[in-house]
């Protein structure tokens, strides 16, 4: 084993040995915590950040960021939602909905690669365009009574067990494995697989390294921050579809700040801001960090402003020790 | 090999930046075999030429010939299916990726399935860099955690593994130490006898008269000389990076000795 993959293996380690402390010591705190039901129940409130957190991961190896997902999600969902509310089909405004979010990455990929703004500045004008459209589009009212078709992705579950109970009312055996989390682990292997194993995902690794010196060994840069920028934009459409129709109710104000959300789920998982450097199993790790912490902490009837306060400093707290272990 | 026919032919190049006059009018032969010093101060346009050769900067007029066709450089991706490889002052090499992936970044080996084939390629990696450094062990490490020996070694390496006919070395020893450097002079002259073509930019005058057949100096954007290294001694051309011109009373320095 060379050098760097036990410096891989130790970061991934701390970052899981940090996710089982936190596991336990919510276990310890409350009583409802550990059990099935809650942790399919953490997954599925992780799925967002996931998803929005693997897009942005490959956004910032190549030496980016992308603050749109949050407000993208938005535009996504409530694009999908309004076509459904005019009687298209299920799964055509879905895939509409998820189409809208690609095509806003791509325009982020256009102004950073074609009209060479900052990736900072690019995804800011789109974090506030995309916001825009979706309440102009909506009034900036909630676009509800979608039919149960439309909540199904969001809330249905593979191997759902009921029975019915004495008093006639159903009674679940196993709550299943919702279809989001399942999509989540699917597009985090496929994410991970183009990046470790294809062309593309090592360009994306090289870019974020050197972006001068890929240019000049033949790699095409602007292709590369465009796939970036379109994975980002399509992971967010994903999710504004998910987030929506679990809530069976397309929102215009979904998704406020998620954006930060997501790369502090990158930031925790290794990934450096500089580009180069991080993992796609290390973003997942982070954003089950954050989703236990707001789950346990729940539990413990910890008021929302001192979640906050408490992820704030474990965002800070991983990045220095981070820091500390790459100084030496 | 037919010695008589130039590999590179450069024609009346010009490169502005505004209103500054980069390269100017600047043409330049290259034989198969053949190891030419370009020289001249920083900004005398020496790294502007070798750019343009290499793809990785446009002109704004002239023509290249690459074994007598004319081709159009507009990229790297061009240059090296010219058979033009160019190993960079900075190096060019992405840090946080290891040997074998900066060796092949942009023309990675894959499998027939489409995907990166990394044993390949460690392999291919493995003979390179021990055909020129038989210490080189940690190739797998990131090449930021190498030491500037390594890293230059990689950079050569990536520069001949695939059949370059033309060179282009930008200050190749300026991070090597005494056994490095003599490795390089080794390897330029290996290179010469496999008939490949070599433009070396140096600022070291023994480097230079050493390993260099033809030398061409710039300055201010003009080739000012041209000469067999032979008819010039370090003076003659230092007083050509300099001036500009030769010394008042020079003559071909292999005529007045003979």
């Amino acid at each position: 084993m060379t050098g760097d993959e036990r410096k891989d293996l130790v970061q991934k380690f701390a970052a899981l040995f940090s996710l089982v402390v936190l596991i336990v010591a919510f276990s310890l705190t409350s009583d409802a915590f550990f059990s099935l039901g809650n942790a399919m129940t953490v997954s599925l409130q992780t799925t967002s950040i996931a998803f929005l957190g693997i897009g942005v991961t490959v956004v910032i190896l190549t030496g980016g960021i992308d603050l749109s997902v949050g407000s993208v999600l938005a535009l996504s969902g409530t694009v999908a939602g309004l076509l459904v509310k005019a009687g298209w089909p299920v799964y055509a405004g879905m895939g509409v909905g998820v189409l809208v979010g690609t095509l806003c990455g791509i325009i982020n990929g256009l102004v950073v690669t074609r009209l060479k703004l900052a990736p900072f500045i690019a995804t800011l004008g789109m974090m506030m365009i995309a916001r825009g459209v979706a309440l102009q589009l909506t009034g900036a009212a909630p676009v509800s009574q979608l039919g149960e078709a439309f909540g199904e992705l969001g809330n249905g579950a593979f191997f759902r067990m009921l029975e019915k109970g004495a008093n006639g009312l159903p009674h679940m055996i196993f709550p299943g494995i919702p279809y989001p989390v399942v999509l989540m682990v699917l597009m985090a292997i496929v994410v991970a697989f183009i990046l470790r194993r294809l062309s593309i995902g090592r360009h994306v690794y090289a870019v974020g390294s050197n972006e001068e010196a890929s240019r000049l060994a033949g790699v095409n840069v602007n292709g590369t921050k465009m796939f970036a920028y379109a994975t980002s934009g399509f992971l967010a459409g994903v999710t504004g579809i998910i987030l929506m129709s679990r809530l069976v109710t397309a929102q215009p104000n979904e998704g406020v700040m998620y954006e930060l959300d997501a790369i502090a789920a990158a930031v925790i998982g290794g990934t450096s801001l500089m580009g180069g450097v991080g993992t796609i199993s290390g973003t997942m790790i982070g954003a089950f960090v954050i989703g236990i912490l707001r789950n346990g902490l729940n539990m413990n009837g910890v008021s929302s402003f001192i979640q906050q306060i408490i992820i704030g400093c474990v965002i800070i707290g991983t990045v220095y020790v981070d820091h500390l272990r790459n100084r030496r | 090999m037919n010695a008589l026919s130039p590999v590179v032919e450069m024609n009346n190049i010009v490169k502005r930046f505004g209103g500054i006059h980069a390269v100017e009018d600047v043409s330049l032969n290259l034989y198969p075999g053949e190891v030419v010093g370009v020289l001249g101060h920083n900004g005398a346009g020496k790294s502007c030429l070798m750019k343009i050769l290499s793809g990785a900067m446009a002109y704004d007029s002239g023509e290249i010939k690459i074994q007598g066709n004319a081709v159009e450089m507009s990229s790297p991706i061009d240059a090296r299916h010219c058979g033009i490889e160019t190993i960079y002052q900075t190096l060019a090499l992405a840090d946080h990726l290891n040997a074998p992936a900066n060796l092949f970044l942009g023309r990675e080996l894959k499998t027939r399935f489409g995907m990166l084939d990394d044993r390949k390629m460690e392999e291919e990696t493995r003979k390179a860099l021990r055909s020129l450094n038989p210490n080189f062990r940690n190739i797998t490490e990131a090449v930021m955690n190498m030491s500037g020996g390594q890293r230059q070694v990689i950079a050569i390496a990536r520069a001949i593994y695939f059949n370059a006919r033309i060179v282009i070395m930008d200050e190749p020893t300026a991070a090597l130490g005494p056994s490095e450097t003599a490795m390089v002079a080794e390897l330029i002259e290996k290179l010469r006898e496999k008939g490949i073509g070599i433009f070396l930019i140096s600022h070291d005058m023994d480097d230079v008269c050493e390993l260099c057949d033809r030398i061409v100096v710039m300055k201010n954007g003009r080739k000012v000389g041209e000469h067999k290294v032979e008819d010039v001694n370090k003076d003659d051309i230092l007083s050509l990076i300099i001036k500009g011109e030769l010394p008042d009373n020079w003559a071909p320095r292999s005529r007045m000795s003979a």
